[in-house]
């Protein structure tokens, strides 16, 4: 696992640009029909599971994949692997969720304020960002959750907190260059208030910014998620989740290797749907693209 | 140049750092010697999953630290053999007095410690009456009963114990036995000093300890040279390292059903026995609602054992009754008191209307653990408990949330302790806070019976804390070994502290 | 561009100061009673006080921290809790075995991302271009330690070619050293490879965009000629800044590779005394990874301005 956004993004080049609407290129289709399919799955185990995901069922342990009751089969404990794959992706979900939502809601209005205050407060805001990034996401996270005991929400709280500093650092310069253009010096030489300024201009011409970094972010929670529950740092037994199916399914990795097989693919895929996804929004977002179509 | 060239380039590069590496897959794996039959290979690698923090267990707790030195590095006057039996160790004999308070032991000659110093009685009670003044483990106390332990002469020993005890005796075979010179215990924590057939000699932190065979022993010598106690935080990597070679014998499995893929094949031996490790469902017998007799008797009425077993140790293991091996001389087979009947289970949860009660299932992280927390869940749920899972980080969070403050209603562990019904159940601070004072008189006389008595005794013991439903006892944990075949020696049953090293040989 | 580094060097110190403060905070915050955990269940209350004095854990907070600095300041780590061995040693040693495999892992990468990036750069309006970069995009999405398993399955217990784990320091057998090392770095190599690759594209894709090499190709240069000729230092700008943050990263996400392949490294040393609640060893440790970053940021910035002329006129 590692801190890094799969792509980077440069706003330096977007905020403040009329958006252009374009025909949805390939990313955004393919990516966005996954991640729709994973909350759709996260939906549809709310209503509806084959089995019970939790059930331990001694006489239906080990089942192969295509047996008639349980479609995906079962693992060692006899409970259906469908199941926990359907509710897994409320976990997936939750745990992108919880990431996100923690370094957007921080991230952003840092972002804004040490664009929009003197200078030194800016500044300051972002040598603490820095200061931020020196400490890694996956360290942050273990060493919340031996602080605050292991859990999907300290963990991914922690994951959140370390991904902090990308928002603000992307918000804050494309909030610099909404800025610097022309309506919103019209609008401050009007008297127009700061915080107005901020609410009215800077937040909406950024938050394309945001969406972009927010689909990349929720992919890296996602990884995060499987890597702290491969250490024993993530989601806890016996919520379903992807990441610990796949850790269970180790000493099971020879006999039985499509329990460690489903879990890795809806990680796998699910983490390509949110990069796809910020790939596909920042090439309708961004027009330095637009030459290439 | 182009792409598609730039494209090959790239994997040819990359092949080729793959190839460069395992250039060298051809090389031999270890330094061999030529023995009468040819080339014997006298190098020996094991696979262990718990690594010693220290190699001191005077002043630290934890099983992998006498599982590597003692009867290896460490030798005890009396050890304990396959079938539970007190053997001769460096006491050649024993002697005990009619008032059953005086032991006088005869020790062997000959025996030096790795230091050049001879072993003498001095030295053994030095060493026994160093577990009262320096010791600070709890362990220590199974010393307490010592009033005196003198040399009469270099080779015969005699303590005074205050009281009879038949556990002492057996204690001395454990790690509290150790014998140690007065010279080494400055060097306790790196530098282990005994009159072992292995010389500690080096301690790779996070990876290995090593030894080399004792060229001085005084009893039989080890086969093995050369041996690494190699340790693996992951069960799947001790797997692993055994398929390609790294290691030869996997020495505990935690992964059971892992074992699959050593079965049938010709390459591997599995060795399957017993250990001391009764893994516990604890119940926090001091508070509501798991103080009523009828709520610990509907979760033990409430648990399919044998689903239980086969769900999260892949069936192996033995179902118990109670808080006894059957490798005890007083084990019974007592799980018939409480077989699984839901009906019943579900009948005293509406009686005692506990259903409405979270209870609070508070697991130390540890992979059995955690495996059989969810299949006890699971099951208390279908005779209508309400579970709530918590998994605390071991050995912190645990140690002090559910061992000092006894903070939950139940947890599972292993007791791998031998003979530790007393310990577990016997003192009403223990965290399992179980006070009956029947049974700590039973356990007291047991200790000072005669032999015969205190078969009976600890019989009797062991089923009213069973019949009491004092914890639940999940079952017993396997001795699982795999080595690779031609290894021999490896014990069927693991119910000793130690792993003994000089038993193995290639044959 | 003294000034810049007078003031660099200042916000490098004061960030030091701060980041101290918050990793003794956070030791202050763990639950556990360290002196309990290292005499295990076993213990006596007694024994278990007699070692907090022991560890100084009975001292006034502040003192704790004072004297923890001081011996920073001093490059004094200090002993460990629980085996009483000095600290400095051996978070050099694992250091020394995760920066083997972090770097080696970082090559690897460079090797996989500056050709397979730039060609999806160069080619990006091409169905080869956009094969590449929707493999590049499938090798992110895997997690590190799954290509792992994956690995040691396929090449290490059906194919036998190489060991499927285990660590031999590089002067002890050299032959053995490589061997072990091929399917680690592998692993993490390669996924890093994939999220560099992105980074390579992008960063090409800007240069390429650059009224240099609009004019360089203008002249009649090959795509990959004028950009190799005057684009290649420009692109390598934000590429490095990557790499360096990678690579800093890694020092602990490498652990679980390291689980994955029983590698004694750094991650599993500060994963081990966060068990055993070694607090010193565990502030040790994470102070030394706060370092490394910030000293990492620190060069990266100054090299930035060695790298870019235009950074040199403009700026500060």
């Amino acid at each position: 696992m590692s801190a890094q956004p799969a792509g980077p993004i440069d706003p330096t080049r977007v905020a403040g640009q009329p958006r252009v609407r374009r025909r949805p290129g390939p990313s955004l289709v393919v990516g966005g029909s996954i991640v729709a399919a994973v909350v759709l799955m996260a939906l549809l185990s709310f209503v509806w599971t084959p089995h019970d995901p939790t059930l331990v069922n001694a006489a239906a342990r080990l089942r192969d994949v295509g047996d008639p009751e349980h479609w995906l089969g079962t693992d060692k404990f006899g409970r259906d692997v469908l199941s926990q794959v359907l509710v897994g992706a409320r976990t997936t979900l939750f745990v992108g969720v919880v990431a996100v939502g923690v370094a957007g809601l921080l991230g952003v209005p840092l972002g804004v304020v040490a664009a929009m205050a003197p200078r030194w407060v800016g500044e300051t805001l972002m040598r603490a960002m820095d200061l931020l990034l020196a400490f890694p996401a996956l360290l942050l996270a273990i060493m919340f959750s031996a602080v605050y005991g292991g859990s999907t929400l300290v963990a991914m709280i922690a994951i959140g907190i370390a991904t902090v500093p990308s928002f603000a650092r992307i918000v804050r310069s494309g909030a610099l260059q909404v800025l610097s253009t022309e309506y919103v010096l019209a609008a401050r030489a009007a008297g127009r208030r700061s915080w107005g300024i901020g609410l009215r201009h800077v937040l909406p011409n950024v938050s394309s910014l945001v969406i972009v970094q927010a689909s990349v972010a929720f992919a890296i929670a996602v990884l995060a998620e499987a890597a702290l529950s491969f250490l024993g740092y993530g989601t806890p037994p016996p919520t379903p989740s992807w990441g610990r199916m796949l850790q269970e399914s180790q000493e099971l990795l020879f006999s039985a290797p499509r329990l460690a097989f489903v879990p890795g693919l809806a990680i796998a895929v699910a983490v390509l749907g949110f990069n796809l996804l910020g790939d596909g929004l920042r090439d309708r977002y961004d027009p330095r693209l637009e030459d290439r179509r | 140049m182009k792409p598609s060239r730039i494209a090959a380039a790239g994997s040819v590069l990359l092949l080729a750092l793959t190839a460069a590496c395992s250039a060298g897959s051809g090389t031999s794996d270890g330094t061999s010697t030529t023995g009468a039959g040819g080339t014997t290979d006298t190098k020996l690698t094991v696979g262990l999953v718990a690594e010693p923090v220290s190699l001191d267990f005077t002043t630290k707790d934890g099983a992998a630290i006498p599982q590597a030195l003692l009867d290896n590095v460490y030798e005890t006057l009396v050890k304990v053999d396959q079938s539970g039996e007190l053997q001769p160790g460096l006491a050649a004999a024993w002697r005990v007095s009619d008032d059953k308070k005086t032991y006088t032991f005869d020790l062997v000659q000959g025996a030096t410690f790795t230091n050049g110093t001879p072993f003498t009685a001095k030295d053994a009670a030095f060493s026994i009456n160093r577990v009262k003044s320096d010791w600070t483990v709890s362990l220590k106390a199974a010393m307490d009963v010592v009033a005196e332990a003198k040399a009469l002469s270099d080779t015969q020993l005699e303590v005074t114990l205050t009281k009879p005890s038949n556990n002492w005796l057996y204690k001395m075979s454990t790690r509290v036995g150790a014998m140690m010179t007065e010279q080494g215990v400055a060097g306790l924590a790196d530098k282990p000093v005994g009159t072992g057939p292995y010389v500690f000699s080096q301690w790779r932190r996070g990876d290995s300890i090593s030894f080399t065979a004792n060229p001085d022993y005084w009893g039989d010598k080890p086969f093995f040279q050369d041996v690494t106690l190699k340790y693996f935080k992951d069960p799947s990597a001790l797997n692993n390292a055994l398929l390609t070679g790294t290691i030869d014998v996997i020495g505990t499995v935690q992964a059971p059903e892992s074992l699959q893929q050593f079965e049938g094949n010709d390459k591997y031996a599995i060795t399957e026995g017993t250990t001391n490790g009764e893994v516990l469902l604890s119940f926090n017998n001091g508070k509501a609602p798991m103080n009523d007799v009828k709520v610990r008797q509907a979760v033990r009425h409430a648990i399919d054992h044998q689903a239980l077993l086969d769900t999260c140790w892949a069936g192996r293991g033995t179902l118990i009754g109670s808080m006894v091996p059957p490798t005890d001389p007083w084990y019974e087979d007592l799980t018939g008191l409480y077989p699984y009947d839901l009906e019943k289970a579900k009948a005293l949860v509406q009686e005692t209307g506990v259903g409405s009660t979270a209870l609070r299932l508070r697991l130390p992280s540890l992979p059995y653990a955690t495996s059989c927390g969810q299949v006890v869940k699971s099951q208390l749920e279908q005779a209508g408990f309400t579970v709530t899972l918590d998994q605390l980080e071991f050995p912190a969070v645990w140690l002090s949330t559910v061992f000092t403050d006894a903070d939950y209603d139940m947890s599972i562990v292993a007791h791998v302790e031998p003979r530790d019904l007393a310990t577990v159940f016997g003192n009403p601070e223990y965290y399992t806070r179980y006070d009956s004072k029947q049974l700590q008189a039973d356990l007291a006389a047991a200790d000072a019976g005669t032999p015969d008595e205190q078969v009976d005794l600890m019989k009797k013991a062991a089923r009213e804390l069973s019949q009491d439903a004092a914890g639940d006892f999940l079952f017993l944990l396997p001795n699982l070994m795999v080595a690779e075949k031609g290894i021999t020696g490896l014990p069927k049953n693991a119910i000793t502290e130690s792993f003994r090293l000089s038993d193995l040989s290639r044959g | 561009m003294l000034l810049h580094l007078v003031r660099r060097t200042a916000i490098l110190v004061a960030s030091l100061a701060v980041s101290s403060v918050v990793v003794f905070g956070f030791m202050v915050l763990l639950p556990g009673d360290p002196a309990r955990v290292a005499l295990g269940v076993n213990a006596s209350e007694e024994a278990v006080g007699r070692l907090r004095a022991e560890f100084g854990l009975d001292r006034p907070l502040v003192e704790q921290y004072a004297s923890w600095v001081s011996g920073l300041l001093r490059f004094d780590l200090g002993r460990s809790y629980v085996s009483q061995v000095e600290i400095a040693p051996q978070i050099l040693h694992r250091l020394q075995v995760t920066l083997w495999l972090v770097v080696c892992a970082m090559l690897v990468a460079l090797v996989i991302a500056v050709p397979m990036g730039t060609l999806m750069a160069v080619r990006h309006r091409r169905p080869s271009g956009f094969l590449l970069s929707a493999l590049s995009q499938v090798g992110v999405a895997v997690p590190a330690f799954l290509a792992g398993i994956l690995l040691i399955t396929v090449f290490a217990v059906r194919l036998g070619w190489l060991p499927a784990n285990g660590w031999t320091p590089p002067n002890e057998d050299p032959a053995q050293f490589l061997r072990q090392l091929v399917l680690p770095v592998l692993s993490l190599g390669l996924v890093q490879g994939a999220v560099l690759t992105r980074y390579v594209r992008s960063s090409v894709l800007d240069v390429q965009r650059e009224d240099y090499i609009r004019t360089a190709r203008a002249k009649g240069l090959g795509p990959f000629r004028a950009l190799w000729r005057h684009g290649f230092r420009n692109a390598a700008v934000p590429v490095v800044t990557v790499l360096a943050l990678q690579l800093s990263t890694l020092l602990i996400g490498a652990v679980v590779v390291e689980r994955v392949f029983v590698i004694p490294g750094l991650g599993s040393l500060l994963l081990d005394q966060v068990s055993n609640r070694d607090l010193v060893f565990v502030q040790d440790i994470v102070m030394l990874l706060v370092v490394a970053v910030l000293l990492v940021n620190f060069l990266v910035d100054v090299l930035y301005v060695v790298i870019d002329p235009r950074l040199r006129a403009g700026h500060s």
